[in-house]
């Protein structure tokens, strides 16, 4: 992975099962209910998928890397990606998403001084 | 340049940190923010709060100003500005579709 990426990072835990939460992350009909409003997805390793939101904002991905009930990797086509993986708890599954935004270098050059002192700090 | 790309690299292992991402979320978040603000609603103590703070005052990315007894942070603009936008309405989109998700769940059961 580049160096040159911001994340974002969340978790929660719901208390259903793991295999109900994947068909939330993989079927287009359940992700409208939370991702997007209006979905496309090949839920295969290398399936193409279509977002789209109210907003009139779409993204397209590919999908990266798929494990049944555990892992979803989409690249996003801008150059990001984000990575959700569940698990299972005691009280259910725990959901882990890493959101890696696209190069941004450009735009640090000029802070790379100051973020240097911070860094060494 | 050799010296900026080594420069540019240490810039994103710094936020590569993931308690400086955060403050630096939290606080852009906020718009401002204290060091008890913030540790109110972080895992970490005032303390190690007000250091990082400094530490990302003194380094230009936070622009401090005294309120009182307390220093009160922003994010300083440009040119963290595409930066920490992107990190948070990414953020606020997932908080968002991490709640949509749990209330669809909770639909079928």
């Amino acid at each position: 992975m580049s160096v040159e990426r911001m994340k974002v990072e969340r978790e929660i835990v719901v208390p259903e099962e793991p295999g109900e939460v994947w068909e939330s992350l993989t079927d287009p009909e359940r992700l409208e209910e939370w991702f997007a409003s209006d979905v496309e997805l090949d839920a295969r390793p290398g399936g193409e998928g279509v977002f789209r939101w109210g907003d009139g904002d779409e993204r397209r991905a590919v999908v990266r890397e798929l494990e049944e009930a555990e892992r979803l990797v989409l690249d996003w086509d801008d150059g990001g990606s984000v990575a959700i993986e569940l698990e299972p708890v005691v009280d259910g599954t725990r959901v882990h998403v890493v959101e890696s935004s696209p190069d941004f270098a450009p735009a640090f050059e000029m802070r790379a001084c100051a973020w240097t002192a911070l860094a060494a700090a | 340049m050799d010296g900026s790309r080594g420069g540019v690299d240490r810039v994103f292992a710094a936020l590569g940190d993931a308690g400086r991402r955060s403050l630096v979320e939290a606080v852009a978040t906020r718009g401002t923010a204290t060091a008890t603000e913030l540790a109110a609603e972080l895992p970490v103590t005032r303390q190690a709060v007000a250091k990082q703070l400094s530490a990302l005052a003194d380094a230009g990315l936070l622009r401090a100003t005294r309120a009182g007894r307390e220093t009160r942070y922003e994010v300083t603009p440009a040119p963290l500005e595409e930066a920490v936008e992107w990190m948070v309405s990414v953020g606020a989109a997932w908080d968002e579709r991490l709640a949509a998700l749990r209330r669809s769940l909770a639909k079928r059961t």
